[in-house]
This record gives C-alpha cells, structure tokens and sequence, in this order.
C-alpha cells in the first residue's frame, strides 16, 4: 500500500512528480468538471493495487494553473505519466479502467 | 417551498422513461418529464421482437402512447433537454436548455446514450489539443482564445453561450439549429457568431488545433474546438452529482436491482444503466425506478 492519492500543486509539482525516485501518474483535475468525478474513483483504486510501485497523484487545475500550462493541458481529466521528470504518455478524457492501468503497466 | 416542486423528475421520455412516469404518476406522485421524443432510439425504430406485440410496430407509435398512457395519470411532459443538475439538501435542483429551474425530490435518469465524436480526420489527433468534448470541463483554457463549438441542439447552444464569458470570438457551427424558441432567441441576440447550414469536415493542426474545415469550404481558424453533439448526456449530467459510472466504458450508470445509483434519491433505468439496449429492459427497469423513487419521495416528503 501507498500513501494514497497525493495531492499535487504549483509548489510541490517538481519536488513529488518531476524529481520523484519513482514513476508518477499524475491526474489534472478541477471540481466542476463532471468526468473527473467519474475517474477519480478509478484513480483510487489503481492505487490501491499498484501504489507501492507507482506514484498516484491530482492535480487541481483552478489551484495550480502553473503545471497543467508547462505541459499544454487543454482539456481535464488529462492524466500523464511521469517517469525521471519526462513524460512518458498521456490520456485525455473519462478514458476506462483498462486503459489508465495501461500507463500503469508501461512502468511497471 | 419552491413552486415547482415535483416528487419525481424523469429525464429522457424513451421507454424506460415513460414507463417509471407511468408508474410513478398512478401512484400519486407528482411527476414531470423532460425530454424530446424523437431523441429516443426507440423513434425511428421497427420493433418486432417485444413481447405482446405481434406484428412490428413502429417506435414513433408506441412512444405517443405511452406518453398518453403517462397524462391519464397526470404527469407532466416539458419538450426541453436539460442542461445542468445539482443537489442541494435532499433535492435535485434541474435547469432547462430555456433556463428554467425545477426541484424534485428524486430523479430518474433515463435519456438513454449517444455518440458523442464527429468521427473526422483531425479529431482523435488532436484530442486534449484543442479537441474537447466538454465546455465545462475546458472553458477556462481557452481565456482570451477563438473557439468553435460544432452541434445543432441544447449541448452546443447552451455551451457556446458558456463559453462567451471565457474566449474572444464563439463560432456555433450546425446544420440546423435545434432548440427551444427561448433557447434560439438567446443564442441570436448574444455575440455567439453561427454559420449554419454545414459541419465539421476535418479539423486542422499539427501539434494542436489550427482550424477547422468546413463542408461548404471555408476554413475558420480557430484555437479549440468543442464537440457537443445532442443533449447533454450523462457523464455531463450525473458526473457532477458524484454518480459511478462503470469502469471499463464511463458510459453506464452503476445501478443495483431498485435501479438505485449510489446517490440516495436517484435512479438510472434503460440503456444507460448498460447493455442489452432493448425496449423490454429499459421499460422493465423504468417500471422498477419508478416504483422506487415514488415510495422514496413519499418518505422524503413526510420526514
């Protein structure tokens, strides 16, 4: 088990997910936004499962508008896969279960 | 009190819906529908494989009928989608496209599902670069930008006019509008620049979103472009009330046998609680939700 889904802002962004020993999956959110709603409960639940290996994370968009602009966020849900500061993929949209844990296993 | 105070509300009046206001309004609720027929997938179809119909029926018919069958009990029908729902204490508080609000103690959803991509070359490139599919996910990104929203009915007026608070220009690109009068005069009379009679051939950009390109020729630059095809659907609608969806596709609602969702109050029935997408599910479980919901607001109402 991990520490579960971490929240991520504009000070702690490059400390948690950029310079993190581990691979970090990192979920731009903002609370009116109905299909972030959706997938936050998919979020929780690969953590769960692959938090010991894996770095889960959100990000409030409304809050930290400094990170989602550094990586041309236009549109949230939008989950990125970090990996030594690099991104490795990303998804856009309230995508399925199958398809975010396919990030996951890319690092695994 | 609030004076449009209603015991159930009903989204969608397919099969599943008519069937829960059926039920619903013979027990004494007050019941109001929302919702346009011809929406339902039931309305162009030709049924011949629903029980106690021996002949194929068209989907047009059975639906007036049941609509009928639904005013003998007194509910109530409103030709109009709606376009945002929240909860507040124990109520759902509902808007229309023509901006009137509604409360009802609980709510049935039951607008069924559609397809939401354009399915043009461009669009699946440039998805989250430019490309969104939902304004009030995405407006603030787009401060100060020109954008485009592609759609002929309530989703894309009402989000064109959403989006006049955050970007520069709003173009609104349709086939034909679709919407309620009040909806039409609104959008007309606001800064929202229609081009009408044509649609989205291709969407342009490399990296993200250029322009888009239209099937009368012209190409309108622009920095987003929002797909908002229909009526609001339910991702829109329920996500926000903290509803879960199924994991594996976000286009279900997780219901158990009451048709209950995990929200206290509301139900989901027919085909957007999952598969088979068959007349005979959507009214059994219209018939269950609204059993449900009724006993739940009289409960409600007498607590």
């Amino acid at each position: 088990m991990g520490q579960g889904v971490l929240d991520i802002d504009d000070n702690n962004f490059e400390s948690e997910i950029l310079k993190a020993d581990k691979p970090a999956l990192l979920d731009f959110w903002a609370p009116w936004c109905g299909p972030c709603k959706a997938i936050a409960p998919v979020m929780d639940e690969l953590q769960e499962t692959y938090g010991d290996s894996i770095i889960f994370a959100r990000c409030n968009v409304d809050n930290s508008p400094n990170a989602p602009a550094q990586y041309g966020i236009r549109a949230i849900p939008t989950i990125i896969l970090f990996q030594n500061g690099n991104v490795v993929d990303q998804v856009v949209g309230a995508v399925p279960k199958s398809h975010i844990e396919g990030l996951v296993k890319k690092v695994l | 009190m609030p004076d449009k105070l209603y015991d159930v509300a009903i989204i969608g009046c397919g099969p599943a819906g008519l069937q829960a206001a059926i039920h619903a309004a013979s027990k004494k609720s007050k019941v109001i529908v929302f919702g346009k027929a011809r929406k339902s997938g039931l309305y162009k179809a030709h049924i011949a494989n629903y029980c106690c119909y021996e002949k194929v029926v068209l989907g047009k018919e059975i639906l007036e009928v049941g609509r009928k069958q639904a005013e003998t009990f007194d509910a109530i029908f409103l030709e109009e989608d709606i376009v945002r729902t929240r909860k507040e204490n124990d109520l759902f508080s509902l808007n229309t496209e023509s901006g009137e609000n509604f409360t009802s103690r609980t709510l049935i959803l039951s607008m069924g599902v559609a397809r939401n991509k354009l399915r043009v070359k461009g669009e699946k490139e440039l998805v989250g670069r430019g490309v969104s599919y939902c304004v009030d996910c995405d407006a603030n990104f787009y401060r100060g930008l020109e954008v485009a929203v592609v759609g002929n009915e309530s989703a894309a007026a009402t989000g064109a006019m959403t989006l006049l608070s955050f970007a520069k220009t709003v173009y609104l690109i349709c086939r034909k509008l679709m919407v309620t009068d009040m909806l039409y005069k609104d959008l007309r009379s606001s800064r929202v620049k229609v081009i009408e009679d044509t649609w989205v051939k291709e969407i342009i950009g490399t990296n993200e979103v250029e322009g888009v390109f239209l099937k009368n020729g012209e190409t309108v630059k622009v920095d987003g472009i929002f797909v908002e095809l229909g009526a609001k659907g339910a991702l829109e609608l329920a996500a926000n009330l903290g509803v879960i969806f199924d994991a594996e596709s976000f286009s279900f609602i997780e219901t158990n046998k009451k048709q209950e969702t995990n929200i206290p109050g509301l139900y989901a029935a027919g085909d957007i609680s999952g598969k088979p997408w068959q007349i005979a599910k959507a009214v059994g479980e219209g018939c269950v939700a609204g059993i449900n919901a009724s006993e739940y607001a009289k409960k409600l109402a007498s607590s």
